[in-house]
């Protein structure tokens, strides 16, 4: 039986974008939230709406237990996990599936697998995938130094079990080591309740490159090209664009290459992604499989011409993959950047406030996948992106030129938020020549940051924040001359 | 008497010396005309000696938000009746003005906060707004929590006694 209504079991942006396809394929889909998000976007748009009652907003979106219930009472026969909360978690993809519903996603056991670092490392070393010399912590820290030190400087040290930065850090020498394990081993703990580490050769002005895969569980597999992902900022990808730049074709082929021959030999399901460093010497290492949509999914979208979110729907239902290889072409370039309510000026801190005016570009080649709306608190429960830009044009250029306009038209008051230092990225001598590595950010941040304003835009500024206020108005407008002259007074 | 304006923590004040034959101001230490127009999609035109600035803004409290071309600002606007109050009688409390629901936190005890620090968003008669710190200060104390509700008048956060200061 084919999939009729999708219970999406995310928030935000990703399950307004879910939402969307599902639309388009004239499926149903059932929105959660929690009271915090009531008014926000992804609730409204959806046939039905379920709350999930927890104290804590986030742990609302992770309890299966009422999701699962929520499916059930709004006939959804499928979930879709979109990114976060969810959609790593293999118990969860378990439990769907024992609940008789469709996982919109890979197997549990292949979940499972690219979950765990270290069991995805060994299973990237047995099928030929290169990674980076390395070593993981099997007995007591002491014994991890030793190991970890005769890798030589710098270091990597992460958690095994976790992602997004947590519990990473870069070691430079060895007299740094020991301390640096004893941070990685609690956080990693704390996050993951795993508190295994593990330490790999840190390669200096490394790039992110991420291979697009697309797998119907048989072995029949494709990739979509690959994706640059190395302007980041705390280890957080912020712009995202492919093709990559400066990537000379026969490197880019065997690394797509070394991403099929490990999702095909996990006989991966659905859409997925093998993240890649590469160094500037032309080696390139694995670093983990993300066995989700991903944030930056529309640069290949753009690119490819395909839908990933329906194709994932169609492995979803069982289809066989409907394309080979060279059915899938790249047209022209594309780029997202990441709308995030922080302070770029104050460490990338996140923000909060509320949204009090919106204005979304609308052009040709400009995409904006949003969750937000016009009077949207914005709180400090979730993570800070509110947003994603993306702009597709014939080549880098004409993409780049593209954003800064859309940047230029789109009107996000109320909350601060990365615009105009994205803007400035953009704008940037080194970005523009493709010269990107991880450290992009603060290599550049003396160069990164906002220019004076002139004297007269200043004064602009000021006085249209003055014109804003009734009290300004009133002197500036509708009182007579002479009391105008007196001065300042009100009733 | 001008109106107090800070931007990037620069204050700058704005004086009107003459509405006729057209808006002239001293912004700062400089004088300038001023005509104000309402520009396509909601937008403003402000312009200053026939130089036309194209820009969006909102006001949110005391605070005013500003897109011109590629940058955003806050600018804070003191009301000059509002700022002698606070000087006068500067209370630490936080009250709520309406009975409501607590919506978020965005403060915690201990936190450094600068006036016009959102520190709870409240939804009140059916409409959300953002309590924002009523001057520089330590959060003391955070005295409700998210879905709490609350009665007209209840404290709601509350900063901490400053030490008098002579620094400006």
């Amino acid at each position: 039986m084919p999939i009729t209504t999708i219970l999406i079991a995310n928030r935000g942006e990703i399950a307004c974008r879910i939402q969307r396809t599902a639309r388009a394929l004239g499926l149903r889909t059932t929105a959660v939230y929690h009271f915090v998000d009531r008014a926000a976007p992804h609730v409204a748009a959806a046939d039905a709406q379920v709350e999930l009652l927890a104290d804590a907003p986030t742990a609302a979106y992770l309890d299966v237990d009422q999701l699962l219930a929520a499916a059930r009472a709004t006939g959804a026969d499928a979930v879709h996990p979109g990114y976060g909360f969810l959609a790593e978690n293999a118990r969860f993809a378990a439990a769907v599936e024992g609940a008789g519903l469709t996982f919109i996603g890979p197997q549990p056991q292949v979940i499972d697998l690219m979950g765990d670092k270290i069991r995805a490392r060994e299973f990237a070393v047995q099928h030929g995938v290169p990674v980076a010399p390395s070593c993981t912590q099997t007995g007591t820290l002491d014994e991890f130094v030793v190991a970890a030190s005769a890798l030589g400087f710098p270091l990597l040290i992460k958690a095994a079990a976790g992602g997004g930065g947590k519990g990473m850090s870069i070691v430079g020498a060895a007299s740094e080591l020991r301390g640096c394990a004893e941070q990685s081993a609690a956080a990693a703990i704390r996050y993951f309740a795993d508190g295994r580490i593990y330490a790999e050769r840190y390669v200096e002005r490394p790039r992110h490159i991420e291979v697009q895969v697309l797998g119907d569980g048989t072995g029949q597999l494709v990739h979509l090209f690959e994706r640059e992902c190395s302007v980041q900022r705390r280890f957080q990808k912020i712009i995202e664009e492919t093709p990559a730049p400066n990537l000379p074709p026969a490197l880019r082929d065997r690394i797509c290459q070394a991403a099929v021959n490990l999702a095909r030999a996990a006989k991966y399901r659905n859409a997925g992604t093998v993240e890649f460093i590469l160094a500037p010497d032309g080696e390139f290492y694995f670093l983990e499989m993300n066995t989700r949509l991903q944030v930056e999914h529309p640069v290949t979208e753009a690119v490819t011409g395909i839908d990933l979110v329906a194709a994932q729907i169609r492995i979803a239902n069982g289809e066989t993959l409907w394309l080979t290889q060279d059915q899938v072409q790249q047209r022209g370039h594309a780029i997202e950047c990441r709308i995030c309510a922080e302070q770029p000026e104050h460490d990338f801190r996140p923000a909060t406030g509320n949204i009090k005016r919106l204005r979304i570009p609308h052009a040709d080649g400009v995409r904006f996948d949003g969750g937000i709306t016009e009077g949207l608190a914005i709180g400090a429960a979730f993570d800070s992106m509110l947003a994603k830009l993306v702009c597709h044009g014939v080549d880098r250029g004409a993409a780049i030129a593209r954003m800064r306009q859309a940047l230029h038209d789109l009107v996000l008051l109320g909350v601060d938020t990365n615009v105009d230092y994205l803007t400035r990225i953009f704008e940037h001598p080194a970005f523009i020549a493709g010269h990107l590595h991880t450290g992009f950010v603060v290599e550049h941040a003396p160069s990164l940051g906002a220019a004076p304003v002139a004297t007269r835009a200043r004064a602009a500024v000021l006085l249209a924040a003055a014109l804003a206020t009734d009290e300004f108005r009133r002197m500036a407008f509708d009182i007579p001359e002479p009391h105008a002259s007196i001065g300042h007074w009100r009733n | 008497m001008g109106t107090q304006l800070v931007l990037d923590g620069t204050p700058t004040t704005i004086t009107i010396l003459a509405r006729r034959p057209a808006l002239t101001c001293r912004v700062g230490d400089q004088t300038c005309t001023v005509t104000e127009t309402a520009g396509a999609d909601d937008s403003t035109v402000v312009t200053i000696d026939g130089e036309a600035f194209h820009l969006w803004r909102v006001q949110e409290g005391d605070r005013v938000h500003v897109k011109l071309g590629t940058r955003t600002f806050s600018i804070t606007v003191d009301d000059p009746i509002n700022a002698a109050a606070q000087l006068g009688g500067a209370a630490n409390g936080v009250k709520a003005d309406m009975p409501g629901v607590v919506v978020s936190v965005h403060c915690a005890a201990g936190d450094l906060v600068r006036a016009g620090h959102p520190l709870l968003t409240i939804e009140s008669m059916k409409m959300q707004m953002t309590l924002t710190a009523p001057r520089d200060g330590t959060i003391a104390t955070v005295d409700v929590k998210v879905n709490e509700t609350f009665q007209k008048g209840a404290v709601l956060v509350v900063l901490a006694t400053e030490p008098e200061s002579t620094s400006s």
